[in-house]
């Protein structure tokens, strides 16, 4: 088994329960109405990331387009335009799978960077067109925030698979 | 080696189904035509409609956090608070007493000119409260959701009010919420009156993204309008009910390089703290405005009847001039 450098110990299999559920948390989390700030972090757009880039088999560009509409919907924006942007989250998501863990989580985060200021952009891009408002220029501080946090979502949805390793003679991982 | 914990299943090195890029192409190229169908030809309407009635149970999760500390937070208003507000409700009240009771008297007289008139009878269009859900998220749009939908009877095209004014119209209907655009969303265009001279215009949102407030575009500069002149729907449109509040300008802006004025107006409503709202009926067909004090001089630019074709209303107003 070849350990990523960085890496403490083999992460047991995910339980697609917990990483369907964390996701249609992420969406509930979004949902909860705290006023409409630009800069307010897209959490669900985090989740799809990170568990695109953690289970590319599992969840993947259908899934992200599904959880897009339902934002579109809860959101009044136009149909489509969040469909859209986790869509190409989704598959850069999926194209960086492979490179990305092999780094440490700060440098992580860093990466991931361009991937949610590409689907801001594209939002904003198709909101102007489609005859929207600007929103001010804190649409720009959103994906740095969710940058910010994927620290944070790596230690908690990676949580249940590093449960306390039981070492003894059969099992020495 | 326990086989619970290692994927059991062989790795699908041959079976990855459909390429990611081909994914992205064809569920990208599904939201660009979704898209192009709601902003250009409105036909996504039952798609809307089902995924707001399945998502509706995650809604109403989500909301009940908010209510609860909304709700906590009220409980412990202290004494003072309440006093207050008391009072501010009997002043309220002391000052319509007197027009209130006059207003029977004049009702009476209105309905017995109107028929000497043989103008048409301005009816009294039912209503329908509903407590206001939350602001809707999307920074580029000036929505609010109720939660009134579908199935307790709302249409769409329902002009919204709360105790001061005219809040907005309802333009998307779930089955169990609603969206209501309001007065201050740049899409929404509102026909008014000025009170003050029975001046007929069309009042838009304001383009600005932290605006809360509206327009008055095409109005000449030496146009009789004053700061504090209070502007009341004008009942042209078949939608609003006539003579509804709406907003009081604020600022007017005489340049001399451009033959319009900007007007600013601030809305009557408390357009983004409103927790109780009443949704009307529309009027259905045009119905006849107040008799205008002091008749305008030429053609008023007349808006369509959809208060979202603000196109329309532009050239409408450009060839009026």
């Amino acid at each position: 088994m070849i350990k990523r450098p960085g890496q403490q110990q083999l992460l047991l299999p995910v339980s697609p329960l917990f990483m369907w559920s964390s996701l249609v948390v992420a969406l509930l989390i979004n949902m909860i109405p705290i006023g409409r700030a630009a800069w307010m972090p897209d959490l669900l757009a985090l989740a799809i990331v990170f568990w695109g880039v953690h289970q590319p088999m599992r969840v993947g560009i259908g899934a992200a387009f599904v959880f897009g509409l339902c934002m579109d919907v809860h959101q009044a924006s136009m149909l489509g335009q969040h469909a859209l942007s986790y869509t190409t989250l989704g598959f850069f998501a999926i194209t960086i799978h492979r490179r990305l863990l092999w780094y440490p989580v700060a440098s992580q985060a860093l990466q991931v960077l361009p991937l949610f200021a590409l689907s801001q952009f594209i939002e904003v891009v198709t909101r102007m067109i489609g005859g929207g408002i600007f929103p001010g220029w804190w649409v720009l501080a959103s994906p740095v925030v969710e940058a910010a946090l994927w620290p944070l979502a790596t230690a908690l949805l990676l949580a249940p698979q590093r449960r306390t390793p039981e070492p003894d003679e059969n099992r020495p991982l | 080696m326990p086989l619970g914990t290692l994927d059991r299943t062989a790795p699908p090195l041959f079976n990855q189904g459909q390429s990611a890029l081909s994914k992205l192409i064809f569920f990208g190229a599904l939201s660009l035509f979704l898209m192009v169908a709601d902003a250009r030809f409105h036909l996504v309407q039952p798609i809307r409609a089902a995924v707001g009635a399945v998502l509706y149970p995650v809604q109403w999760l989500a909301l009940k956090p908010v209510q609860f500390v909304v709700g906590g937070s009220r409980y412990f208003e202290d004494l003072q608070t309440a006093q207050r507000n008391e009072e501010e409700a009997r002043k309220a009240l002391m000052q319509q007493a007197e027009r209130a009771s006059q207003a029977d008297t004049l009702a009476q007289d209105n309905a017995r000119l109107r028929a000497l008139l043989e103008l048409r009878q301005t009816t009294q269009a039912p209503g329908r409260a509903a407590e206001v859900l939350y602001d809707a998220a999307d920074p580029y749009t000036r929505k609010i959701v109720i939660d009134q939908g579908l199935t307790h009877g709302v249409a769409a095209g329902s002009p919204v009010i709360d105790a001061d004014g005219v809040l907005g119209q309802v333009t998307q209907v779930l089955p169990f919420t609603s969206e209501v655009t309001l007065v201050i969303d740049r899409d929404l265009s509102i026909p008014v009156q000025n009170t003050r001279t029975g001046v007929r215009s069309v009042a838009f949102g304001d383009a600005s993204a932290h605006g809360a407030g509206l327009e008055l575009r095409f109005m000449a500069a030496n146009a009789d309008l004053q700061e504090g002149d209070l502007l009341s729907t004008s009942g042209v449109d078949g939608v609003y009910p006539p003579g509804l509040p709406v907003a009081k300008i604020e600022r007017i802006e005489r340049r001399a390089d451009s033959a319009f004025a900007r007007i600013y107006c601030v809305p009557l409503a408390r357009v983004t703290a409103a927790r109780y709202v009443l949704v009307l009926a529309p009027t259905g067909a045009p119905a006849a405005p107040p008799a205008p004090a002091a008749p305008a001089r030429g053609k008023k630019p007349e808006p369509k009847p959809a208060a979202k074709a603000d196109k329309a209303d532009k050239k409408a107003a450009e060839r009026a001039r």
